[in-house]
């Protein structure tokens, strides 16, 4: 970025914050004890600690230099399979969120009105019991499912789940609807699993990302695997409407129109069946309903394509030949926040099937291993039975969304609307919903209706600055997280250095939250310790050998063989579940809607510099984004007279916002672009509050109906000169 | 890794995807101040007219040149080219005189205005991490490159895979390897699917510079001193000048103040 924020220096930093913690001091220091008795830190508080990043959800291994009590630098961990020793800018940055400046340091409760910002100190005591006593009030006069619980996928969140499910609410916010419900719950239908893993061998030679845009919104090791591939000269089709980074390596960019990816994957298959160009003997032996899809598919030219997509037949054509002749060394990869029309779920479902049809399983594809598979758990009840509707729709209006995944933007609706009941409170950890659902202003109605609101987390982030009670969590370089197995190893989650003020692990939050609540049989563990010393029981590690390693070693699981969790226990390519429950079967054409003559598609992505709505107040990641502006077609631009680094006013049906624009050649021109997360509403994010402007504002609510994924790109907008 | 005799970094700008985690992790292990940094991207970015793109950028730091220019342009010696390879800046002895700013055909060296002369240290430049690559460790910048975009190792050995890698993939890379040669070589070796002029990087011929500027520079003494003596001169005339005007009692302005409106 172009403008500087004010000169600082880490270690300065650093000492400032260990010295503004004389309460936190007082406390025995049991992780530099903990890491000395574990010979990863000798006694001048000096040496390197393994542990794993949290700056987004791929888990990277890191080793933590520490100096003084002070972490000082993270490199990737080489023995770690998502980071193979790099790390990412992110991941790179990461000690700055644990020494911002902005850290909640002790527990906060609010005294002015919602949303003012006005808090005041409080003890762990206090504030936990004010939680519990508010949850307890609510579910004595609404019922346990009046409290909404909410946070986003990390390490802890089976135990964010205990709180939740003790307590007695069905009511539960995840981000997955924001981001990748459509691939998932087609990966589900099609292969009883959420997400196959990938497989970037030697071998591989073609590979189609769909929006994947896998050079800037980074998955490290996978990133790495797809410039290796490139570099051996494996031959990448991307689509996007958008030129990304990820375009301009790729073999072949096309720009696709918005919305019609479901028509390319169709014409791929159209031809791929039509040909006889797919592994017949794989499809014979491994799937099922392939009549169903070849007669569906028979109407999906590429001629019929071609006006839709803005890509010409003859491509369409070429591409489905050379996929064909590479297979099985194919993938075609179904993308991550794969939801961004309402026809999203069938789009999955055409790649997830035309991966089968190239018979490129446990070649290009595998089984992934169940998170947290293998390893003991401390002992529980079983949960009390829940039979109240979820505010969600799930499954009463979405039969076949998992419990676990939900439907976060129609809970949020049914919240406004008090239908079928109203909730009154919201307990958050570890999300940003007034950030990252669609249409803010309703968000902002939603906090209106509740109650009560508590949120965790480690900075005074958007929902938190909105909240009653805020509960400082402890940062991910601070903390014990559950253990996390890849491949053959549990790696470890474990604090580089004392925790911060009074900021506190999940773990530890969550057991103390349960407890008052009664709910202590949830939560079977001492400490954070214990906890992982109950996971590691089955692998007879000893913590401290894990500590100093950095993982357990695991018995590696049976590797993936023929058979699939399907209900035929084959490869669905006609799927009975979705039939009886009234949708199509096989993948069908659904129209999506276009905007109007003087409208823009809004599309949004990722940066390589941020992870959704958490880290724009990182002051290194800010020293090296880009400015955040609109992106324009550089023709579109100088026909309605504007220019780079202009205001403009941009409009959609249920927001508006200022923002800078950025005339490009990189975009088509029906699109404009902007990058999400920032547009904060909390003053208390002194980094990132005033600057750029938030497409929440402007995004409008639409789910998918089979999946229930909210269809992000499916907002239109005006823009002219602010 | 074998032996290191002269430490290098190869960057390839196929493989550079423009995520900036080297930019981040050289400000972290060194220290680097928020508002500043010893590594930048350049290159053109994107060009041509949609939908006909093409996207060139490069990061590159100091290029630790075999022959420095900004060592024979520093007047007190603060620059030494270490014989396996690294560059460094002393800024016990540096002076604040910028010269090397002006030599570095690079712009690398970086005055820092803020601090002034009493503070001391002026120039920021890329030091090659010593506290990395003398205990076992690679450059900052190179660790942490998530796509191998940045590569650290012998310059001889970098030179080689430099030219395998255009070998195996003609189609691919213009058939150079810059700074194999330019300027009599230099330790930051670049190699290229775009032209170097579009990633920002100058055309130097392969003598170095400092070959000729060295000859300037060696007049640079008697120069100084014999420039010394004008100013010395000079000063000592605007100083009877004032002298001048003091005892007149009033200065131009003061006197044209009170001329009649």
């Amino acid at each position: 970025m172009t403008q500087t924020i004010s000169r600082r220096d880490f270690l300065k930093i650093g000492a400032a914050a260990v010295g503004a913690l004389a309460v936190g001091a007082m406390l025995p220091p049991k992780v530099a004890e903990a890491a000395r008795a574990a010979g990863t830190i000798d006694s001048q508080g000096n040496g390197y600690v393994h542990s794993m990043c949290e700056m987004c959800v791929w888990r990277c291994g890191l080793i933590a230099k520490v100096v003084d009590g002070k972490v000082v630098k993270l490199d990737g961990n080489p023995e770690h399979p998502h980071s193979r020793g790099n790390l990412c800018p992110r991941g790179q940055s990461g000690l700055m969120n644990t020494y911002d400046p902005d850290r909640v340091l002790t527990p906060l409760v609010r005294v002015g009105k919602r949303g003012e910002g006005l808090f005041r100190q409080a003890s762990w005591d206090e504030a936990l019991d004010l939680v519990a006593s508010k949850m307890t009030e609510i579910k004595d006069k609404y019922g346990a499912e009046a409290m909404v619980f909410s946070s986003t996928h990390n390490l802890s969140q089976p135990l964010f789940e205990n709180l939740l499910y003790a307590f007695g609410s069905p009511n539960y916010g995840t981000q997955r609807s924001l981001c990748f419900n459509a691939m998932i719950v087609s990966n589900l239908m099609t292969y009883g699993m959420e997400e196959p893993e990938r497989i970037y061998d030697d071998k591989l030679k073609y590979i189609i990302l769909t929006g994947r845009n896998l050079l800037e919104a980074i998955s490290t090791s996978e990133t790495h695997d797809l410039i290796m591939a490139i570099d051996r000269g494996a031959k990448v089709v991307y689509l996007d409407p958008r030129y990304t980074k990820t375009a301009s390596k790729a073999t072949e960019w096309l720009p696709i129109k918005p919305g019609m990816d479901l028509a390319f994957h169709l014409a791929l298959l159209n031809v791929v069946i039509g040909e006889r160009l797919y592994n017949r003997w794989f499809v014979e032996q491994h799937t099922v309903g392939f009549d169903e899809l070849k007669k569906e598919v028979a109407r999906y030219t590429p001629e019929w394509a071609a006006p839709l997509t803005g890509i010409p037949a003859e491509t369409i054509t070429r591409i489905a030949h050379e996929l064909a002749d590479a297979a099985p060394h194919v993938l075609v990869h179904n993308g991550w926040r794969t939801s961004n029309f309402i026809n999203s779920f069938h789009t999955q479902r055409a790649i997830s099937i035309l991966n089968a049809l190239m018979g490129n399983w446990n070649v290009t594809m595998t089984a992934a291993a169940a998170e947290g598979a293998g390893l003991g758990a401390p002992p529980q009840p079983p949960y009390p039975r829940v039979s109240t509707l979820r505010l969600d729709g799930v499954p009463w209006k979405y039969p076949i969304v998992p419990f676990k995944i939900g439907v976060f933007q129609e809970l949020r609706d049914n919240i406004v609307k008090g239908d079928p009941y109203q909730a009154h409170g919201w307990f958050i950890s570890r999300q940003n919903p007034i950030m990252s659902l669609p249409d803010r202003a309703k968000t902002l109605e939603a906090f209106g209706k509740m109650d009560f609101i508590a949120t965790v987390d480690i900075i005074m982030n958007d929902t938190a600055w909105f909240s009653d009670v805020v509960l400082p969590e402890a940062s991910y370089l601070e903390r014990y997280d559950p253990l996390l197995p890849v491949g053959d190893k549990a790696f470890i989650r474990q604090p580089v250095i004392e925790p911060q003020g009074e900021a506190k692990s999940a773990l530890w939050i969550y057991k103390q939250l349960g407890t008052k609540l009664g709910l202590g049989d949830f939560f079977q563990y001492e400490d954070e310790e214990d906890y992982l010393r109950q996971q590691l029981k089955p692998l007879g590690a000893s913590l401290e050998e894990v500590k100093k390693k950095g993982y357990a070693e695991m018995p590696e699981g049976e590797p993936a063989g023929f058979t699939w969790s399907t209900p035929s226990g084959k490869i669905e390519l006609y799927s009975d579940t979705l039939a009886k429950v009234g949708f199509s079967g096989v993948p069908t054409w659904e129209e999506p809607p276009q905007p109007k003559e003087d409208q823009f598609y809004l599309l949004t992505g990722k940066v390589a510099q941020s992870t959704q709505f958490g880290t724009q107040n990182n002051q290194l990641l800010h020293k090296y984004s880009d400015e955040p502006r609109l992106w324009m077609n550089a023709r579109t631009a100088a026909n309605l007279g504007l220019a780079t680094d202009d205001w403009v006013e941009v409009t959609s049906e249920v927001g508006q916002i200022h923002i800078k624009l950025l005339a490009t050649e990189a975009i088509r021109p029906d699109c404009v672009y902007m990058t999400p997360g920032y547009g904060h509403l909390s003053k208390g994010l002194t980094t990132a509050f005033g600057v750029g402007a938030s497409s929440s504002v402007l995004h409008v609510t639409y789910a998918d109906p089979i999946s229930g994924g909210q269809a992000l790109s499916q907002t239109f907008v005006t823009v002219k000169k602010a | 890794m074998t032996e290191i005799k002269h430490h290098a970094y190869l960057f390839d700008a196929t493989r550079c995807i423009d995520c900036r985690a080297c930019m981040v992790a050289c400000s972290v292990e060194n220290n680097i101040e928020m508002d500043k940094t010893r590594i930048w991207v350049a290159g053109l970015g994107v060009t041509g007219e949609y939908p006909n793109l093409q996207r060139g950028t490069m990061v590159y730091h100091c290029m630790h040149c075999e022959h420095p220019d900004c060592m024979s342009a520093c007047p007190v010696g603060a620059y030494t080219k270490a014989e396996d390879g690294p560059v460094s800046y002393n800024p016990d002895v540096c002076i604040g005189c910028r010269y090397c700013m002006n030599a570095c055909p690079f712009g690398v060296p970086h005055f820092d205005y803020d601090k002034g002369i009493i503070d001391g240290a002026f120039i920021d430049k890329c030091t090659f991490c010593p506290q990395r690559i003398y205990n076992g460790q690679e450059p900052a910048c190179v660790a942490t490159c998530p796509t191998d975009a940045l590569e650290y190792g012998d310059r001889d050995e970098l030179i080689q895979r430099a030219h395998e890698r255009i070998a195996a993939h003609p189609d691919r890379y213009i058939d150079h390897v810059y700074g194999e040669h330019e300027n009599g070589g230099t330790s930051y070796l670049i190699i290229s699917h775009v032209p170097f002029k579009d990633l920002g990087l100058p055309e130097l011929p392969e003598t170095p510079i400092n070959e000729v500027s060295e000859k300037v520079m060696e007049m640079t003494i008697p120069f100084a001193l014999s420039w010394g003596a004008v100013l010395t001169a000079v000063s000592a005339g605007v100083a009877m000048y004032d002298n001048n005007k003091k005892k007149n009692g009033k200065s131009a302005e003061e006197k044209k103040a009170e001329e009649p409106k």
